[in-house]
């Protein structure tokens, strides 16, 4: 499903290069359920960004459901990201001028989904995610945990084969980051594939696979 | 994404930051609406003066003693000749079937008095057609009898002003006047009429112009003023003047013809060229706008990566955020238009009322000039927001550096 | 704090948003080009238009027949129950100021030489033309001092005239018909040029008494008087309005000192560079607009900033001040770049299109400088003073 082959992912800084992912090999199944772990600036979220299609690797190859996703441009790119794949990020990313429903309807309005179309969708998930009587509330309205919840419920609107989470829980505090885990956990059963990272050894400990990076390699893959 | 839902996007976007908005409206109505109304006045200062050259009579030719050999420039002061345009040439004129008025003018000026008054007054010599070719009307009385131009009885009409100053609320007609060291009968007073291009018909007194020549002593006329048949027949009369001229003049051509229509369209030409300048000099403020515009979609997108970023991760492609933001930028502009062309619209009606008399009006294609300016400062200046917008690595946007 | 702190707080804030700073500055800088271009073209007309008018000299004063100004043409043209003289013109020679008098009279006719023959305009005239006009002769000489009523039958051809007529050949001495009389050329001058449309050059000079003959007319067309150097005008005009009542019963004419005309159309051209200049500002305005826009971005940006700074002590004043700083240190640097902007523009301008008179002024771009600090300072008041009225507490908070 994932296959990732010597890849590389290098910034100039200054004079300098920093090597932020050195020759990783990685490759996922189908609704595997992984956890990525490691220090700080270790590399995790720059693989996981390189996974979602919103950076661009160096070097090495990247094969996603047998797309060759490396030679894509920007056009291709941008529609395998709508549908085939959902971010949940630390920061939320909710647009703040927006209502909880809009910000969910977001990816179905830039799909060009029919208006009609995306309400229904939108009200069935915001209910299924418990947020359906916020609907109407804008971000600042929301706990650090509701906001969390509306970007899982945005994240899987378009039915996404793989779910990106950069440290999910890394804003909430213990019982509404347990909660949004949860969601997610619900979301890989019906055989989503869920890639989370996350500094949390607890959260770490249930995923089926666990893997540690240092210094842009992988030390440690519980799964190969 | 659908074209309303673009509209949609763009108009929350631009609302949600209201006071750099109202701002930013707010320059482009002043640009906007200072070229329409610029243009407009340009426009309404032009109607009005054709509109006065019409009131002058239509179809007319001027016909001027003398020629130069330098041609263009202002119309001509010749000043004297040798040779005289004379009553006779006039009547010769009335020959030709392509004119239908002739009215031979002497022009002077005299003291006129009215028992112990005595104003400097202009005397015009001119005959019964000039009421016609210069659509005069009367108030009182009658204007000069038709009948044999080389004769003429001393009877005058006079302007309304020229009466008020010579007899205040007295009556007029009938009274005796003297011009000069002869005596008139005042048959007539003229209708009042507004100021017409400075020839000001109300000051002046018309005597017939064989009596007029006598008084000034002189055999030459000022000018003759031809009326044409039809507006067809304007080229084809001035081709009759000159040529019944030169058989009268020994075959030289030593007169000038000018032809209304060709001061009406050096004039039209005049006013629209300065029209356009300072409609071009308006439009200036309009670049400084498109410059606001373009700093403050600039601003917009930096404050807005983290949004552009998540668009990104939620499958939208360079273009379309792309035309997000150019829409949010054209959305921008035309507001601003809308609002400059109320604003310009106010101010013309306004102007309007306190002058009058000048009919001032927008010009008819102000909305769409309007319209066009600001689409097209809205999007020149979007671009390259909106470029910026579309080129930004999602990765970075995203994160928090 | 110290003025230099001062500065550098601010020139840093402006520089730390060079985009922005630069496109901010950039819309004052087309507003205040603009100005300055705009100022200059008038100012460069107004300048064209005196030197024009002035080149006949100053110390004139000119008479006209007719007490006539509302009709729109000149009583000059038209036929006048009472004329205005040759003797007219000899007696003003006994005002003591007055230097020298010209009667004139102009026409048009055709002037045959040989077998070329021009229609020109011709100017019955006096011997002190020269003088009187500052013309310069090019050959022979100008019409000799005849008696006025008795001048003999000589002709001076402007310099077109001459060239027309004569090409490369002898003029001096020649024989030429005007109308239908014979007068044997003197003189020709040098080219003069145009003046407001009038081509002096394309003229033929006769004696006044001839003209008068010529076009069968009593009345001079205009008198024009040569005055001293330092005599007042108005004492002039007056002199010469007694002599002519004393010989004609009334005023029948009209006086025009240069003095006045000069003093009228300066008036005029002031008005015309001001309202010019006035639709440059419009741009102005719009500029002030954008940094007014843009310093309310900043306060908000720099919510924090101003919390932070309230917080380690600063007075509202100070904040105030960086505020304003700020808007004036923008609108500044974009009006000298505006300066720059005008001054290159109305120089290419005038390098481009020679014709196109145009004069830069130091005063003008001095007050175009200060304009575009004053805008700064009228746009920057509003959101400086918001800034200064944050409460320290809620500013910290924002984020
Ligand atoms: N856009 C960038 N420009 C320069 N360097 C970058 C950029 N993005 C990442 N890096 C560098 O790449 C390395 C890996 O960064 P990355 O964000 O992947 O770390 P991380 O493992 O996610 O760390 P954290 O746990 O703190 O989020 C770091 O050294 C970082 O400084
Ligand atoms: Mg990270």
């Amino acid at each position: 499903m994932i296959r990732l082959q010597q890849i590389q992912r290098v910034f100039q800084v200054g004079e300098e290069e920093v090597h932020a992912l050195r020759n990783v090999d990685f490759s996922a199944d189908k609704g595997e359920y992984i956890a990525i772990m490691g220090p700080s600036g270790s590399g995790k979220s720059t693989l996981l960004n390189i996974i979602g299609l919103l950076d661009r690797p160096d070097g090495g190859t990247y094969e996603l459901d047998s797309i060759m996703t490396t030679t894509l441009n920007d056009r291709e790119q941008a529609h395998v990201r709508r549908h085939k794949i959902g971010f949940v990020f630390q920061f939320f990313h909710l647009v703040p001028r927006l209502t909880a429903e809009q910000n969910v309807e977001l990816p179905l309005v830039l799909a060009g989904v029919d208006k009609d179309e995306r309400h229904l969708r939108v009200r069935e998930t915001l209910g299924a995610f418990g947020i359906g009587d916020r609907a109407r509330h804008r971000p600042d309205q929301l706990s650090g945990g509701q906001r969390q919840r509306v970007a899982i419920a945005r994240a899987t609107i378009m039915k996404p084969s793989v779910i990106l989470a950069d440290e999910p829980t890394g804003n909430l505090d213990r019982a509404s980051g347990n909660d949004v885990v949860h969601i997610l956990e619900e979301l890989n059963r019906q055989a989503i594939t869920l890639i989370m990272v996350t500094h949390d050894p607890e959260l770490g400990e249930r995923a089926k696979r666990r893997i540690k990076m240092v210094d842009g390699g992988i030390e440690e893959d519980t799964g190969s | 994404m659908h074209f309303r839902d673009i509209i949609l996007f763009s108009m929350q976007a631009s609302t949600a930051s209201r006071g750099r908005t109202i701002l930013m409206l707010l320059a482009m109505a002043i640009g906007v609406s200072s070229v329409i109304l610029l243009i407009s006045l340009g426009d309404s200062a032009r109607r009005y003066v054709i509109d006065q050259f019409a009131s002058l009579g239509t179809n007319l030719l001027i016909v001027l003693p003398g020629r130069s050999e330098t041609t263009g420039g202002p119309p001509p002061l010749l000043g004297e000749t040798p040779r005289d345009l004379t009553l006779d040439d006039a009547i010769a004129l009335t020959q030709s079937s392509v004119i239908r008025r002739v009215a031979p003018i002497v022009a002077g000026s005299a003291p006129v008095s009215v028992r112990q008054l005595e104003r400097e007054m202009i005397i015009l010599g001119s005959s019964a057609e000039l009421l016609e070719v210069r659509r005069l009307s009367m108030n009182q009385g009658n204007f000069l009898p038709p009948g044999d131009l080389r004769r003429g009885e001393n009877v005058c009409v006079i302007g309304s002003g020229g009466k008020q100053e010579l007899f205040g609320n007295q009556k007029a007609l009938g009274q005796w006047v003297r011009i000069g060291d002869r005596r008139f009968r005042v048959i007539g007073v003229l209708a009042q009429i507004g100021v017409s291009l400075g020839e000001d018909m109300s000051e002046v007194v018309i005597i017939p112009v064989a009596v007029a020549q006598s008084l000034f002593n002189t055999e030459s006329l000022f000018r003759i003023v031809v009326e044409a048949t039809s507006e067809d027949a304007i080229a084809r009369a001035k081709e009759a003047v000159l040529s019944i001229i030169r058989s009268r003049h020994e075959g030289e051509d030593d007169i000038t013809v000018i032809t209304q229509d060709a001061v009406l369209a050096t004039f039209n030409k005049i006013f629209k060229a300065l029209t356009m300048t300072v409609g071009g000099i308006a439009a200036i403020s309009l670049v400084v706008a498109g410059i606001m515009i373009m700093n403050i979609m600039l601003v917009a997108v930096s404050n807005r990566r983290a949004e552009i970023g998540l668009l990104k991760a939620l499958g939208a492609p360079r273009h379309q955020i792309m035309g997000l933001f150019l829409t949010e930028s054209a959305l921008l502009s035309i507001a601003g238009a809308v609002l400059g062309f109320l604003l310009a619209y106010g101010t013309m009606e306004l102007l309007a009322g306190f002058f009058p008399e000048y009919s001032l009006a927008l010009a008819l294609w102000s909305p769409f000039i309007a319209a066009s300016l600001a689409l097209g400062t809205g999007i020149v200046f979007g671009v390259m927001p909106a470029k910026r917008a579309a080129m930004l690595e999602p990765a970075l946007a995203l994160s928090r550096r | 704090m110290h003025v230099q702190d001062f500065i550098q707080l601010t020139v840093n804030a402006v520089r730390s948003q060079r985009m922005r700073s630069f496109l901010t500055a950039l819309g004052i800088a087309v507003g205040i080009g603009s100005v300055v271009l705009l100022t200059s073209l008038g100012e460069g007309l107004h300048r064209f238009m005196l030197a024009e008018f002035t080149q006949f000299g100053t110390n004139l004063i000119g008479i006209n027949p007719g007490k006539v100004t509302t009709h729109g043409v000149s009583g000059a043209l038209i036929s006048n129950v009472r004329p205005l003289s040759i003797e007219d013109a000899q007696a003003l020679k006994r005002i003591p100021q007055v230097v020298d008098v010209v009667s004139v009279v102009q026409g048009n006719a055709a002037v045959e030489a040989g077998k070329r023959q021009r229609r020109t305009t011709i100017y019955g005239i006096d011997p002190a033309a020269p003088e009187v006009f500052k013309l310069q002769v090019a050959s022979g000489r100008f019409l000799p001092d005849d008696p006025p009523r008795a001048a003999r039958s000589f002709a001076v051809l402007g310099s077109k005239v001459r060239e027309e007529l004569f090409g490369s050949g002898q003029a001096l001495g020649e024989r030429i018909r005007i109308g239908s009389e014979r007068f044997r050329v003197i003189g020709s001058m040098e080219s003069k040029g145009q003046l407001l449309g009038f081509d002096l050059d394309d003229t033929v000079w006769i004696p006044t008494a001839k003209a008068l003959a010529m076009f069968n007319r009593e009345s001079l067309m205009e008198i024009d008087v040569l005055y001293e150097e330092g005599s007042s005008a108005d004492e002039v005009a007056s002199q010469i309005r007694k002599i002519l009542i004393a010989r004609h019963g009334s005023e029948d004419f009209t006086i025009t000192t240069q003095e006045k005309m000069l003093e009228v159309l300066g008036k005029i051209l002031n008005i015309l560079t001001l309202a010019v200049g006035g639709l440059g500002g419009i741009s102005l305005l719009v500029g002030g607009v954008g940094i007014l826009t843009i310093m309310t971005i900043a306060v908000n940006e720099r919510t924090n900033e101003i919390g932070l700074l309230r917080a380690l002590g600063s007075e509202k004043n100070q904040i105030l001040g960086l505020f304003l700083g700020e808007a004036i240190v923008l609108a500044s640097i974009g009006g000298l770049a505006g300066l720059l902007l005008g001054v290159g523009g109305a120089w290419l301008l005038g390098f481009l299109v020679p014709a196109l008179p145009t004069h830069t002024s130091w005063t003008y771009l001095l007050a175009a400088e200060m304009l575009a600090a004053a805008v700064g300072l009228l746009a920057g008041v509003l959101p400086a003073r918001r800034a200064a009225a944050l409460n320290p507490v809620d500013a910290l908070r924002s984020e």
